[in-house]
């Protein structure tokens, strides 16, 4: 038995649907961005922010520079939708949808919004009407970080359980790799729970 | 639940710019906030491509936007931290000039999916814009100011001798060109006391003055000594300052302005080159500051005393003014060793010596005299032998002056002459 009433049938439910989602984002990137590519088994797991924080550290290697996408999505399963993307890829990015020899900090800012919207679109909502559920998205915000440090030292002591659900993602041709976190705390993981039991129900009965 | 009968009315409402365009740019709405911002009428541009009216939108990412809004049925976002990438509005904020067009956030939800119509909702963030903007400018200022800060330490740490310290005189901080002025390591001076610190056998500072200013817990400076490992003696002019911490815990800082140069421009200046005594100079300042001095009386006077070699024309004429300098060196150090602390003593000129003798009467001035006499006349001098000289005392009396006590103490040497030499009189 895990916390917050998480049990093993849960998690394997969430990664069920995490595959389903993540297969949706990879057939809606190849339409509507002409990249084809492959998303790896998410791993999921319960943890607080120190391990968040340990975990990206173990995930992002620390000596790059990354477009880090932050977009929040509301609703009765709400979260974070973190993509982690390196500038070189950012780069590659940039140059696929714009078209140019060297995109400019705008395309580039730009390219990878566009990314984000897709991946959190496909695999957040696809989840959530996996589970009956309604979502909505706020406007995302990317910044460039030096590094892997992408959670403060003050917000690291704070004291939270949240659920990590990550994938890596990979586009060989154009030479693109990221990195997506969908981050869950304290009071949405009961929410997803009773969710996912629904669905559990809904499967089982 | 309520129906929307006028949603015109609403749109027209909202502090936000709606649109609503095809796939192929065509504008199907055009609400009251882009009339009014963009000056371009709904009636002059519905129906119209967006195209005709905004020419240097990227059309290509315009559609890709549109076909992912469509297809996914989810809203796309333009990115709003750099410049605009959809339509430029001007701005018509008249007391910030940061920026000259709208800042945008702009976002396409999907409208009506059957028909490909999106819609299109434009924010003025410009406010939030232009505070990010003043914030990254003050936090550049502050980065150069933490450098110029960082480099101001660096000058200060390499080049000047402080410290800081405890209210219990223990060193909290040392600078490193403190630590390398005295000799030190960091880890032997941080923690320990003041007087630990300096009252090991390698350095030689008096540290009694600068923990009194730190047990009144007042600024102070003044003058200190030390001597260092190699016997040389260094002049420090310091400044004790109290300031609070952070965490309002008293400390001090202690500065040390290497004096020793100046010191030994000032030594030199007041002292006779030859014998190493004070010179005429600095003895007429002490004498002058000691003539004025209020409270002398009968009981509380002072003593001068003028001796002169006995016969030292002859010595010069004999053996030569090399060795007639050697007996005024070896005289001058007979007499710097016998008088007491706090007599100045000082040569007045070829081979007369003067000395001020605070707070004696006449008895002990000729006793102090008598032991000066004694102390030349057991010289043994090389090439030369035995020396002798003559003295002449005074004491202090009301009314008297510089010249009237020189004038007394010259006639008793005089007459001390005058009576066989190797002897003193006193009038």
């Amino acid at each position: 038995m895990h916390q917050n009433g998480f049990t093993d049938d849960h998690l394997d439910m969430l990664r069920e649907l995490m595959n389903i989602a993540m297969g949706n984002a990879t057939a809606s990137i190849a339409d509507l961005l002409e990249a084809f590519g492959k998303m790896h088994i998410p791993q999921i797991m319960i943890s607080d922010m120190e391990g968040l924080d340990g975990y990206i550290q173990q995930s992002i290697p620390k000596d790059q520079r990354n477009y880090v996408t932050k977009q929040l999505f509301g609703g009765e399963f709400s979260g974070e939708f973190l993509f982690v993307i390196s500038e070189e890829s950012a780069i590659h990015l940039g140059h696929h949808l714009y078209d140019v020899d060297q995109p400019s900090d705008g395309d580039i800012l730009d390219a990878v919004i566009e990314l984000t919207n897709i991946l959190s679109a496909t695999m957040i909502s696809r989840l959530t009407e996996e589970l009956h559920t309604k979502v909505q998205f706020f406007v995302p915000s990317t910044e460039v970080v030096d590094g892997n440090a992408l959670i403060s030292q003050e917000d690291i002591i704070n004291y939270h359980r949240i659920i990590i659900i990550s994938t890596q993602m990979e586009f060989q041709h154009q030479n693109i790799n990221g990195q997506i976190f969908i981050l869950t705390k304290d009071g949405m993981i009961g929410s997803l729970k009773d969710l996912i039991d629904r669905k559990l129900e809904e499967l089982y009965a | 639940m309520v129906t929307i009968t006028y949603p015109n009315v609403l749109l027209d409402a909202l502090e936000i710019g709606v649109m609503i365009i095809d796939e192929t740019f065509e504008v199907r709405y055009w609400n009251q906030w882009m009339e009014i911002n963009t000056s371009v009428r709904s009636s002059d541009i519905i129906g119209k491509n967006l195209h005709a009216f905004y020419p240097d939108i990227d059309y290509k990412v315009l559609s890709r936007k549109i076909r992912t809004t469509l297809r996914l049925q989810s809203p796309t976002f333009y990115d709003a931290s750099l410049q605009n990438r959809f339509i430029e509005i001007p701005r018509t904020k008249i007391t910030t000039s940061l920026l000259k067009y709208m800042q945008l956030q702009v976002t396409i939800s999907p409208y009506d999916v059957e028909e490909n119509l999106v819609m299109v909702s434009i924010y003025d963030i410009s406010d939030l814009h232009e505070l990010k903007l003043t914030l990254q400018s003050q936090m550049e200022k502050i980065s150069e100011l933490n450098s110029e800060l960082h480099r101001d330490k660096m000058i200060i740490d390499a080049n000047l001798l402080i410290i800081k310290i405890d209210s219990e005189c223990r060193i909290v901080e040392a600078t490193q060109a403190f630590l390398e002025f005295f000799g030190y390591q960091s880890e032997n001076v941080v923690g320990s006391k003041l007087a630990e610190v300096f009252g090991d056998a390698s350095v030689d500072f008096d540290t009694v003055q600068i923990c009194d200013a730190i047990a009144s817990q007042k600024k102070w400076s003044g003058e200190v000594k030390a001597r260092l490992h190699d016997e040389e003696q260094v002049w420090f002019d310091a400044v004790v300052t109290p300031f609070n911490e952070e965490n309002d815990a008293f400390c001090y800082t202690v500065i040390f302005n290497d004096i020793s140069d100046k010191k030994r421009i000032e030594l030199l200046s007041i002292t006779d080159p030859l014998t190493k005594l004070y010179n005429r100079h600095k003895f007429n300042e002490v004498f002058e500051n000691m003539v004025q001095r209020r409270h002398w009386d009968e009981n509380h006077t002072f003593g001068l005393i003028i001796a002169d070699v006995d016969y030292f024309k002859r010595v010069n004429d004999t053996y030569g003014h090399q060795i007639g300098d050697k007996v005024l060196i070896e005289v001058a150090h007979a007499f710097s060793e016998t008088i007491r602390i706090g007599d100045i003593l000082a040569r007045w000129g070829g081979e007369e010596f003067v000395c001020l003798l605070p707070a004696v009467d006449k008895a002990k001035a000729l006793y102090v005299a008598e032991k000066l006499r004694l102390a030349v006349e057991q010289l043994d001098i090389q090439n030369v032998g035995k020396v002798t000289a003559s003295f002449g005392v005074t004491i202090f009396t009301a009314g008297d002056t510089q010249e009237s006590m020189m004038h007394r103490a010259d006639s008793s040497l005089y007459r001390a002459k005058e009576n066989g030499r190797n002897r003193i009189e006193c009038l």
